[in-house]
């Protein structure tokens, strides 16, 4: 008990010192959760934007349809089965899409594009598409042929609402046939594919075009909350052969990947931060070992043991994280809290992130397990960092250590 | 009276440098239970040496020390710690208190790590503080202390635990006079009541007019040895 009451008193004798090193664990500390919480903002408001504006979190399409795109691999009984799915437990909502790959054209300018039939009440509920609008109404307000584009397209192509755009493919039989389309909205996003890749039309207006009645090309479904997309994927399989039936791990496979990649980015930024941290703390502990060499010299002489001076140095160095360990967690925690609810507003470099797919308002978050995990290695980092001067304090030889100045 | 320290042969040479230095070249001393001795001698004599190597600190170069018929010149040093808590007192010239306990828990210091009793280690504490005369300073750190009274601490908490003997090198060093006479005072005092066995280094010449028994060191070997 003496021993840990010696090494408390010792933590506030320089307070200076131990202000300094409690300072740089706060910050980092600060540091680790704050930049993890970015980069969860990042990842899950781009993988958000992704999955509920465009992938959705289920996509069924023929086997070999995304090879070329080819109109006439359509789902067999398509509509039959969305309807049956409509009903499925964890399921919260599904719609069809006719896809088409074409050319669009206005006075000035054309572009290659993918065009998407969609029913636009159920497309609204899988993928909220309906919110995106910027400018316009969602596919009123025209009477034949309405087309919703993104606005970056609309500004590539120079066109405006209202105005006329013609749409280019290749109908069932081969045949290349346009038709006029007027625009009655335009979506604003952060996909890259909304922005300026994609053409939603009505699906009975393409069909009819295309020559195809009511075959779809794919049916997208959006899962309710906590419910495993593999489940419905395995249900899918075993109630329909024959479709590809895929999660959007499997659709983007990208995505998966940056999920795993910022997972484990904590783990990067922990290394990194906590190894400037060690070094910072073996510096300020030897010092202070350095300068009692006298006095541990004198401990050691009258009889303390090695072990209780290594336990002596141990305990000065851990209770510096354990003062200082709350204080950062309690500053990133309301950091946290805060921008969580207020967003950062990075609509300055709004250009530069939409092209990467990343919105330009930025929630960042925390999981609950991150400050377990941060504070457990500060610890053990505070921990390793006091080896090496409770090391050297109990190489030291009390004589020699007694005659320093 | 029985024999509490006995160094035979004593040699102690110092090769740090290229060329060795004879610090102790066969020194036989006796020290009985309850002397008040000090040893004399001009600097560089090798009074500290011989003092680091009765206290355990250091090894002797050839030769045997034994203190309550044990042999410590050949422990290793975690045994050596552990026979300097249990049997020896120190006092050092820069009193060497801890700085950041206050003057009661200094003196209970030693007792603590004996695992002595908490009310044991208080009671014994404070009659050392009150027979120094600092009773009134128990709450205070070292630096509220002057030097005489921080050196009175330094040998209360080098009395406290009772042990074999005290081993005090050059304790008036930093005294003025006054502080000086009064530390003396309380040592003679403590060897008298306690029976407490006291061996100084010194070249203060009132230490060595309060000394029973005076061994004087010259190029590590005694010269002489008196006993008042």
């Amino acid at each position: 008990m003496m021993i840990l009451k010696i090494a408390w008193r010792n933590v506030w004798r320089s307070k200076g010192r131990s202000f300094v090193v409690m300072s740089s664990i706060v910050v980092g500390i600060w540091a680790l959760i704050v930049g993890n919480g970015f980069m969860n903002g990042f990842m899950v408001g781009y993988m958000d934007e992704a999955i509920n504006y465009d992938i959705s979190n289920i996509q069924v399409h023929h086997p070999e349809f995304k090879q070329d795109f080819d109109i006439n691999l359509s789902i067999t009984d398509g509509l039959k089965k969305t309807e049956e799915i409509r009903e499925w437990e964890g399921v919260e909502a599904v719609t069809t899409r006719t896809i088409v790959n074409g050319m669009i054209a206005s006075t000035k300018k054309a572009s290659g594009i993918q065009i998407r039939g969609i029913d636009k009440k159920r497309e609204s509920e899988v993928t909220s598409l309906d919110s995106l609008i910027k400018e316009g109404a969602y596919f009123e307000g025209i009477k034949r042929n309405p087309i919703v584009i993104g606005a970056k397209l609309a500004e590539n192509l120079k066109v405006k609402l209202r105005q006329k755009v013609v749409l280019t493919f290749n109908d069932s039989d081969g045949n290349i046939t346009s038709a006029a389309f007027r625009v009655a909205g335009i979506v604003k996003s952060s996909s890259l594919n909304i922005n300026e890749r994609y053409a939603y039309v009505l699906q009975s207006d393409i069909n009819t075009l295309l020559g195809i009645g009511d075959e779809i090309h794919e049916i997208a479904m959006l899962t309710s909350e906590g419910v495993h997309e593999g489940d419905i994927l395995t249900k899918y399989n075993n109630t329909y052969s024959g479709d590809l039936v895929e999660d959007w791990k499997l659709i983007a496979p990208e995505m998966a990947l940056m999920q795993e990649m910022y997972g484990s980015m904590l783990y990067v930024l922990m290394f990194i931060i906590l190894t400037a941290l060690i070094f910072g703390i073996i510096n300020t502990m030897l010092m202070a070992v350095l300068e009692r060499l006298k006095e541990l010299g004198m401990l050691m002489a009258v009889g303390m043991n090695k072990l209780r001076v290594f336990i002596m140095i141990l305990v000065e160095t851990l209770s510096l994280a354990i003062i200082s360990s709350p204080v950062g967690l309690f500053i990133s925690f309301m950091t946290i809290s805060y921008y969580r609810n207020v967003g950062v507003d990075l609509t300055n470099y709004s250009e530069g992130l939409e092209a990467f797919g990343y919105a330009s308002i930025l929630y960042p978050f925390v999981a609950q397990e991150t400050y377990i995990v941060v504070t457990v290695g500060v610890i053990i980092t505070s921990f390793l960092a006091a080896i090496y001067p409770a090391w050297k304090a109990v190489k030291l030889k009390p004589v020699e250590a007694l005659h320093k100045i | 009276m029985s024999g509490v320290i006995k160094a035979e042969n004593l040699h102690k040479v110092y090769s740090e440098t290229k060329i060795p230095v004879k610090a102790l070249n066969g020194v036989n001393l006796e020290i009985m239970e309850g002397e008040f001795t000090a040893i004399v001698g001009p600097s560089g004599c090798g009074k500290t040496t011989l003092l680091n190597i009765i206290g355990g600190l250091d090894h002797p170069t050839m030769g045997n020390v034994l203190v309550a018929n044990e042999d410590i010149a050949n422990m290793k040093d975690g045994e050596l710690i552990d026979f300097r808590l249990k049997n020896i007192g120190f006092v050092f010239q820069a009193y060497n208190l801890i700085p950041v306990l206050t003057t009661l828990e200094n003196v209970e210091f030693i007792m603590l790590l004996q695992k002595q009793d908490k009310t044991q280690r208080e009671k014994r504490s404070m009659e050392l503080l009150e027979e120094m005369g600092i009773a009134d300073k128990a709450n205070m750190r070292p630096s509220e202390l002057s030097g005489g009274q921080q050196q009175r601490v330094a040998v209360a908490r080098a009395l406290a635990s009772k042990p074999k003997f005290i081993l005090a090198d050059e304790p008036t060093a930093n005294l003025d006079s006054k502080s000086t006479e009064n530390l003396l005072d309380i040592m003679a005092k403590m060897n008298k009541e306690e029976n407490a066995t006291f061996v100084f280094s010194t070249h203060d010449q009132r230490v060595i007019e309060k000394a029973k028994r005076i061994v004087t060191l010259e190029d590590g070997v005694i010269i002489s040895d008196v006993k008042k």
